[in-house]
C-alpha cells in the first residue's frame, strides 16, 4: 500500500492519547495536546481511513467463550500454499493464519471453546483441506504477555 | 477456565465497540433502547473484568515494525513461565505464549530490518538462561487476523499501564 503515507508527531501523539485511552473525546485529546478538535478529529480520520489506524475495544477470548488457545502449524504439499491458508482461514475456529518461511509453511492460531471441539476440528475440516500435508499443533498453557496494538489492519467493511 | 457470564446486551456492546471504540455512550444508549447510565454501567464492569479494553490499534508499518516473525524456543521446563517472562521483557517481543508442543515458548517478534530477528532471536533469547534453542519462522504474508480478539493480561492492559 501507499508507502508515501507520512505520519508526523502531532498523529504519533494523538495515537497515543488514544493508546491510553480509546474513548476519549476529540476535546480532552485536544486539550491535552493543546490542539483544537477538528485538528484531532481531522487526523484520526485520515489515518483511520488509510487502514492505518482503528480505535477500538478489544475483547478477551473468554469473552467470547474460547478457553482452549492452539499454535498449528502445517505443511503443505502439492499445493500452493497461499491456496491452502485462505482455505484454512475460512474455518471459524482460526482466528489468525500466515504464511511462514521455515519448516513449516502456514502458521495458525486457533481459538476452540472447549476439547472437546478438537477432534471435529483436526481430523473433519483442517485435514480434509487439500494440500494439508502434515499439522503440528501446540496447546497454549499459559499467555504471558499479548501486546495487541500493532497488528495488521483489515479494510473497513460495512459489517 | 469459568465462563464468565455475558448477556446479549454485554455481547451488542462488544459489538459495536470493536467497530468504533470513539461511539457516545448516548448513541449506543440510543442505539440499544437502554439508558446512558446501563451503558457506562456495563462497559466500566466488562473492563474491570478484563473482559475488554479499549485501543489504538496501529498497522504495521506506521511504526518502527513492518515485519512479524515467530519465534520458537525450547527451554527448560522446570521454570519456564520465569523465561517467558524475561522474553516478554524484551523490546520488540509483543507477544509470548507458554506452550506443549515442538515448542516450549512461542514469541512474536516485531522487526523492521532482519538483523533486529536475528538480535532478538540468536543474541537476547537464546541468551536467556535455561533457553536451549531457538527457531525463527517470518510471517510473509497474513492471511486472515482478528486483532479484535486477544488476551487480556494484567502486563499488557495498555489503559492502565499508561504514563
Amino acid at each position: 500500500m501507499a508507502e508515501d503515507f507520512v505520519v508526523d508527531d502531532i498523529d504519533r501523539s494523538i495515537v497515543g492519547e488514544l493508546r491510553r485511552n480509546g474513548r476519549a473525546t476529540n476535546q480532552q485529546i485536544a486539550d491535552t495536546l493543546k490542539l483544537t478538535a477538528a485538528t484531532v478529529s481531522a487526523r484520526i480520520r485520515r489515518l483511520e481511513d488509510a487502514n492505518k489506524l482503528r480505535v477500538v475495544a478489544v475483547a478477551d477470548f473468554s469473552a467470547h467463550g474460547y478457553n482452549v488457545l492452539m499454535e498449528v502449524a502445517i505443511e503443505v504439499d502439492g499445493r500452493p500454499a497461499s491456496e491452502v491458508a485462505a482455505e484454512l482461514a475460512a474455518f471459524p475456529e482460526v482466528f489468525a493464519a500466515h504464511l511462514v518461511t521455515g519448516r513449516y509453511d502456514i502458521d495458525m492460531l486457533v481459538a476452540l471453546h472447549d476439547f472437546d471441539e478438537l477432534p471435529d476440528l483436526m481430523l473433519n475440516k483442517l485435514a480434509k483441506v487439500r494440500g494439508v500435508r502434515s499439522m503440528m499443533p501446540a496447546i497454549v498453557v499459559d499467555v504471558v504477555k499479548y501486546k495487541f496494538d500493532i497488528a495488521p489492519i483489515e479494510e473497513r467493511s460495512p459489517l | 477456565m469459568t465462563a464468565p457470564l455475558l448477556d446479549d446486551l454485554d455481547r451488542q456492546l462488544i459489538d459495536i465497540l470493536s467497530k468504533d471504540a470513539r461511539i457516545s455512550n448516548r448513541k449506543i444508549a440510543t442505539d440499544l433502547g437502554v439508558t446512558e447510565g446501563t451503558v457506562r454501567g456495563r462497559i466500566k464492569r466488562l473492563q474491570q473484568d478484563k473482559l475488554i479494553a479499549f485501543t489504538a490499534i496501529t498497522s504495521l508499518g506506521l511504526e518502527n515494525a513492518s515485519k512479524m516473525a515467530f519465534i520458537g524456543v525450547q527451554a527448560d521446563l522446570d521454570n519456564v513461565r520465569d523465561i517467558a517472562r524475561q522474553i516478554a521483557d524484551l523490546p520488540l517481543v509483543n507477544a509470548v505464549m507458554v506452550t506443549m508442543g515442538r515448542f516450549n515458548i512461542l514469541a512474536f517478534c516485531l522487526f523492521t530490518e532482519l538483523d533486529k530477528l536475528l538480535e532478538v532471536a540468536s543474541d537476547q533469547i537464546l541468551a536467556v538462561p535455561g533457553v536451549h534453542h531457538v527457531e525463527t519462522s517470518i510471517a510473509v504474508k497474513t492471511v486472515k487476523y482478528n486483532p479484535r480478539i486477544v488476551r487480556i493480561t494484567e502486563a499488557d492492559h495498555s489503559n492502565e499501564n499508561a504514563d
